[in-house]
């Protein structure tokens, strides 16, 4: 068994330093940037998103589209409702499954969908304090997630830069809807598109920060896709083969 | 995973004779290496974020135990549990003991070259566990047994008449050809594997000191396959693999990615922030980060070698390099291919047994060009070379050792003296011009032949590049 101590002794020797000596800083890493201004800089990264959602909704529009989102705008939450379902109908869809992201209070899709005669169902568990009990419910989760034709999310964010939807999973968002299903749909509102992945890790930074943070974010840029065979692209290998992104706003 | 890197002549001989190879390398060239170069053109700031990338990496290493400590302290405070490994058997044997203890019949892995060093397959294999590739170019090199001949694309050899038959082996049924139908297939097989597995493998492509996350950057989905749906997920990653901030996350993968496939971001880049933290919906309830050394001392403590610890193995430079090309993957006898490879397998494997690699380059000086990083990998070899040319030379190799290093005088020299570097290319270049075709020479004269036996050798350009830069408007 190897001992933590001796190795990081190895590698101070073979850097010829001493332990519990003073870093010198160096700009070309944020590591050392003051970290009282993160917060600050966090919130003036959202109140830019939010002063500029109409121009940053565009950019993100137009990245999405080029890296394979299909996208859909809509001006109401009537319309995006509309749109989720025709999305759904017309892949013959007869389950959905659907995170618990704030999003579908303003844009309700359940009603809609079970109208088309397609199964909903909503990606959490009671969770138990009985950690047996609380596995089998989220072995349950699972099993549904695997099995559904339709995964559908809100955003936690959006990066103009690359067409990126993030999400940050937790409870009622589970990690799976937006990827076990072969289609996923994926709603964001105006506000939620942030300029570049600069802003977007200086907030994640932040999380950690105020100890918000969570298992895993996810940045998810248009659908899966291989190019291992004879170097053709193929879209659609573990993750979802079709992904639509519809916008409100 | 033993070393095969002897045969190299032998080997990149065989390829250089296989059409099916040659065109696959063409593939490489033609796909990867062009996409590169589109992506660099289409960022303003692209050698910016090279120089940035570097630095980052450069202060990391030259810190390296402080970063390592912290990222041990965070990865902890997350919840999750760190094992610094100091060669392959005792990281495989710390993996064997979680997999044990959480009874683990089935393994789902995604693409991790480390893990690949250590031979982990065939020490599940052993222990009575089932590992499965999850990637679909490694998931091909598994059914063919077989290395990876890429960073990035591992299978790229394979024909898909040879990925046919293996895809229908595995999964019976009728035999399909157009890569659509095949990666359905394997999209099929693998589903049960990724619903039912109890522990998940992964690689690292960064890890994050200051919050203890790991960033992985896949275009499939298997990656997030691997780190979501199973009980346990293992993270393996190389020492040098650690970067102080989240925040240069955003330099890091710029460079990593338009540099490994040429685009501006891959579907999926997964930040693993330790285990699912209740009350999570899924996710695994253990986290384990296993760091490894695994020879790399040998390059930290040297500090001309060190440099190669910079790399984020985005295979560019394999793609670049003529000999590699020429070559192919499986030459370089090891898990790291290419440039890289041939700088970092002897070093890190001891010298001796791949004694052949640092000679595998023309020393032309691509393969630094298109590096995110900036890794001066044509002097690195030149170092290893005069290692060698030193103290290891075996008595009927002599006059050509000793002519090999009075070439390197000579090219010391003119690298110091621009006007006669100059001078010297312009009479080798009339001097090649009878024996080249298109640019590359099959055979050089003696003393020179040993050079091109096994590769051919680009004829030098009359124009030198210093001055068709700056005709340019580059310099
Ligand atoms: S040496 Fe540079 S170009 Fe080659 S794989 Fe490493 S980072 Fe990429």
């Amino acid at each position: 068994m190897a001992d933590r101590n001796e190795f990081l002794q190895m590698v101070r020797d073979s850097l010829g330093v001493a332990s519990g000596r003073v870093i010198e800083p160096d700009d070309a890493t944020a590591f050392f940037e003051d970290q009282s201004g993160v917060s600050d800089q966090a919130a003036a990264v959202r109140e830019h998103a939010d002063s500029s959602r109409a121009d940053l909704l565009d950019e993100m529009a137009d990245a999405a589209e080029e890296i394979g989102w299909v996208i859909h705008r809509s001006t109401s939450p009537e319309d995006a409702v509309a749109a989720v379902t025709e999305i759904c109908r017309s892949a013959g869809a007869k389950s959905v499954l659907r995170s618990t992201h704030d999003v579908f209070e303003r844009v309700p899709v359940d009603a809609a969908l079970s109208a088309e005669g397609m199964a909903v169902s909503i990606a959490t568990r009671e969770p138990s304090d009985d950690d047996a009990v609380d596995l089998e419910r989220r072995l349950e989760l699972r099993e549904r997630a695997f099995d559904t034709d339709v995964g559908i999310t809100g955003v936690d964010y959006a990066v103009a830069e690359t067409g990126t939807v993030v999400i940050n999973p937790r409870q009622g968002v589970s990690r799976l809807v937006s990827l076990t299903p072969p289609m996923h749909i994926a709603i964001l509102e105006a506000g939620q598109v942030l300029p570049s992945l600069d802003e977007l890790f200086l907030l994640a930074h932040d999380d950690f920060q105020k100890g918000a943070h969570r298992g895993m974010i996810n940045l998810i840029t248009g659908p899966s896709r291989t190019a291992d065979i004879e170097a053709n692209l193929v879209i659609g290998v573990h993750g979802p083969v079709e992904v639509h992104l519809v916008i409100v706003g | 995973m033993r070393v095969r890197s002897a045969e190299f002549k032998k080997r990149s001989a065989e390829t250089a004779r296989d059409p099916r190879r040659q065109a696959a390398l063409q593939m490489l060239y033609d796909g990867l290496h062009k996409g590169r170069i589109a992506a660099a053109a289409a960022t303003d700031n692209w050698e910016e974020l090279r120089v940035k990338g570097r630095a980052i990496k450069w202060h990391t290493i030259r810190n390296l135990d402080y970063y390592l400590e912290l990222l041990e302290e965070r990865v902890v405070a997350n919840g999750g549990k760190v094992y610094f490994a100091n060669d392959d058997a005792e990281a495989s044997e710390y993996v064997m003991g979680v997999a044990r203890a959480n009874d683990v019949k089935t393994v789902i892995k995604s693409k991790s070259m480390v893990s690949e060093e250590m031979g982990l397959n065939e020490a599940f294999e052993e222990a009575g566990i089932r590992p499965v590739e999850t990637d679909l170019g490694e998931y091909i090199i598994q059914l063919a047994n077989e290395p990876p001949y890429h960073l990035i694309a591992p299978a790229i050899h394979k024909t898909r008449e040879e990925i046919s038959d293996l895809i229908q082996q595995a999964a019976g049924g009728p035999r399909e050809e157009d890569p659509k139908d095949l990666t359905k297939t394997a999209r099929r097989l693998l589903r049960e594997e990724f619903r039912t597995a109890e522990m998940g493998v992964s690689g690292v492509n960064f890890a994050v000191a200051e919050t203890g996350s790991i960033a992985l950057v896949t275009n499939e989905g298997n990656g997030r396959m691997v780190t979501s749906a199973p009980r346990v997920h293992v993270a393996i990653m190389g020492m040098e693999k650690v970067i102080p901030s989240m925040q240069d996350l955003s330099t890091m993968l710029r460079i990593l990615i338009r540099s490994a496939t040429g685009q501006r971001i891959s579907s999926y880049v997964t930040i693993v922030n330790g285990p699912r933290k209740a009350p999570e919906e899924d996710g695994p309830d253990e986290f384990h980060l296993v760091i490894v050394n695994n020879g790399r001392e040998n390059l930290l403590k040297d500090p001309q070698l060190r440099e190669a610890l910079l790399c984020i193995r985005c295979g560019a430079c394999l793609n670049a390099c003529p000999v590699y090309r020429k070559a192919g993957g499986h030459a370089y006898g090891w898990v790291y291919p290419g440039p890289i490879g041939a700088v970092i397998t002897p070093v890190m494997s001891g010298k001796k047994r791949a004694k052949d690699l640092p000679f595998a380059s023309t020393l032309c000086g691509a393969c630094r060009e298109v590096c995110p990083v900036s890794i001066d990998l044509p002097t690195l070899l030149l170092r290893l070379r005069s290692d060698l040319a030193e103290g290891k030379a075996a008595p009927g190799e002599r006059s050509s050792v000793l002519m090999e290093r009075l070439s390197f005088k000579i090219w010391r020299f003119g690298m110091l003296h621009a006007s006669a570097f100059g001078l010297g290319g312009r009479i080798a270049s009339a001097g090649m011009w009878p024996i080249s075709r298109r640019g590359w020479l099959r055979r050089l004269p003696p003393p020179f032949s040993g050079w091109t036996s096994s590769r051919d050798f680009p004829r030098i350009a009359f124009r030198p590049f210093r001055a068709r830069f700056r005709s340019r408007g580059g310099g």
